[in-house]
């Protein structure tokens, strides 16, 4: 089944959020807000009608920054998007939070597959090499630091350090990708198949620092 | 020549990203709406190394079970040969895998059609230069990482050279390794010169690097997006008058280049 098809029969069944988003069925389409808008007079809000208006809402923050990583908890309000089909629901959600409808639906299905944190490194190359360098007691810190809705960033990690060392509990590893007071049946949940770059680049700049304490 | 549409498979257009502002990926995304408008594909994605979705994320958007993977890059090089294939896990021109067909084409900066948008992008900056008074450089990064980066503007700047575009001279010159573009005044003797940067986007190289390196700014300033207006043209500068484009990518009819490398990789597998 196509995702788009997927994604109607989701929403079809009761699923009403993804991240940040509110997913209203109307007639044969679908209507698009913040969930802190969901109840808001639509009179207030700046109507789009183009699943392409997505990438543009998706783009900066209300405070000027740019929101490279979708992820990240700081969705702008004041907008609704009246999408006509399922295909432009999809094509718009991409664009909200990339890829976050099908790796829901590969994982319901089993066919989702993790990359973990070592293997991640492991493949980085150029300046970033150095960062597999990083102790495995740096990389539950980082995890700590840089992950989970304490730091902005509401995806479920589904990733390990590697497949013998789970992460350590924490705030970020026990989220489970669902934003806000809602059904959990209701809501696809982001999923973190693997460590991002923000993360990446994190992790480069805890093994230069562990390097140079050591007296690399 | 026309594009035959593909409206079962799925084009998958690579671009570097940046975590540090949009406008490194906005022309990926504008030549994915055009091909998207032209209806050549049955779905349009893009993918990143530095933005979302990532490569390893990409396979998980795509409904279709032909992919046609086009690196929308300047050159051939580090990304195209290495990163691109290793993260998209191909093994050659085409990779089957998991009930996907992977088909990867070249990137879009080698296709002998760029030399018609690099033509059209110098002419529309210095409309009423006369091209035998003027150089026409063309700008890239340069880079130890692998020195097929710098042969995709060498080869455009032979082709320009016999385009018969009348142009007194054509160079092409690098941000990191000699020809320096800092050097322009030197290395021009015509009194007029174009420069146009051989990118994707204008991300920090071409709207910020590259104009200190030409000293029309005393240091970076701010980055695209956050600017109301492109620079305005012709800057007098070192006895000279210099007319600075926008990184060649930012053209529209860069989606006809993408499609032409689909159309080519078509044409050499058949």
């Amino acid at each position: 089944m196509k995702l788009a098809e997927q994604l109607s029969r989701a929403v079809s069944g009761g699923v009403r959020r993804i991240g940040q988003i509110s997913i209203q069925p109307s007639g044969d389409g679908f209507t698009l807000r913040h969930i802190d808008d969901e109840n808001a007079d639509p009179a207030l809000l700046e109507t789009r009608d183009e699943a392409a208006a997505a990438r543009e809402i998706a783009t900066w923050a209300d405070d000027g920054h740019y929101r490279f990583t979708k992820g990240e908890l700081s969705l702008k309000r004041g907008w609704q998007l009246r999408l006509g089909s399922a295909a432009e629901l999809h094509e718009a959600l991409d664009a909200f939070y990339p890829a976050a409808a099908g790796l829901w639906f590969a994982k319901q299905a089993d066919r989702l597959e993790v990359q973990h944190l070592r293997d991640k490194l492991n493949r980085q190359t150029g300046m970033y090499r150095f960062a597999r360098n990083i102790s495995d007691d740096g990389a539950q810190r980082l995890v700590r630091e840089v992950c989970g809705p304490g730091h902005c960033c509401v995806k479920k990690i589904l990733w390990q350090i590697d497949a013998d060392t789970p992460l350590d509990d924490s705030e970020a590893t026990r989220f489970d990708g669902v934003v806000g007071d809602i059904n959990h049946a209701a809501a696809i949940p982001l999923l973190c198949r693997e460590a991002c770059n923000h993360f990446v680049a994190e992790t480069r700049k805890a093994a230069k620092a562990e390097h140079e304490a050591a007296g690399g | 020549m026309p594009f035959t549409p593909k409206p079962h498979a799925a084009l998958l257009i690579v671009g570097h990203g940046s975590t540090e502002n949009p406008d490194s990926s906005a022309p990926y995304f504008d030549h994915a709406d055009e091909i998207r408008r032209q209806g050549a594909f049955g779905e349009v994605h893009c993918c990143f190394w530095k933005e979302e979705p990532s490569m390893r994320e990409a396979p998980y958007m795509i409904d279709a079970d032909e992919v046609y993977v086009v690196p929308d890059f300047i050159s051939e090089g580090y990304f195209t040969q290495e990163v691109i294939p290793r993260e998209l896990e191909l093994d050659g021109p085409t990779t089957r895998r998991a009930g996907k067909t992977w088909h990867y084409t070249l990137p879009v900066g080698v296709h002998p059609s760029m030399t018609g948008l690099l033509l059209r992008r110098a002419h529309d900056v210095a409309p009423f230069a006369d091209p035998a008074e003027t150089t026409l450089f063309i700008v890239g990064h340069g880079t130890g990482l692998n020195q097929n980066s710098t042969k995709a503007i060498k080869d455009q700047v032979a082709q320009i050279k016999a385009s018969g575009a009348g142009y007194a001279e054509v160079l092409d010159a690098y941000m990191e390794e000699q020809p320096f573009i800092a050097d322009w005044d030197k290395l021009a003797t015509t009194p007029n010169v174009v420069v146009v940067p051989f990118f994707i986007a204008d991300g920090l190289h071409s709207y910020q690097d590259i104009p200190v390196l030409l000293g029309i700014e005393a240091e970076p300033g701010e980055a695209a997006s956050k600017r109301e207006v492109f620079r305005h043209n012709p800057h007098a500068l070192r006895g000279k008058t210099l007319y600075y484009s926008s990184a060649i990518g930012t053209e529209r009819h860069l989606a006809d280049v993408i499609l032409d490398q689909v159309a080519d990789f078509d044409a050499k597998q058949s």
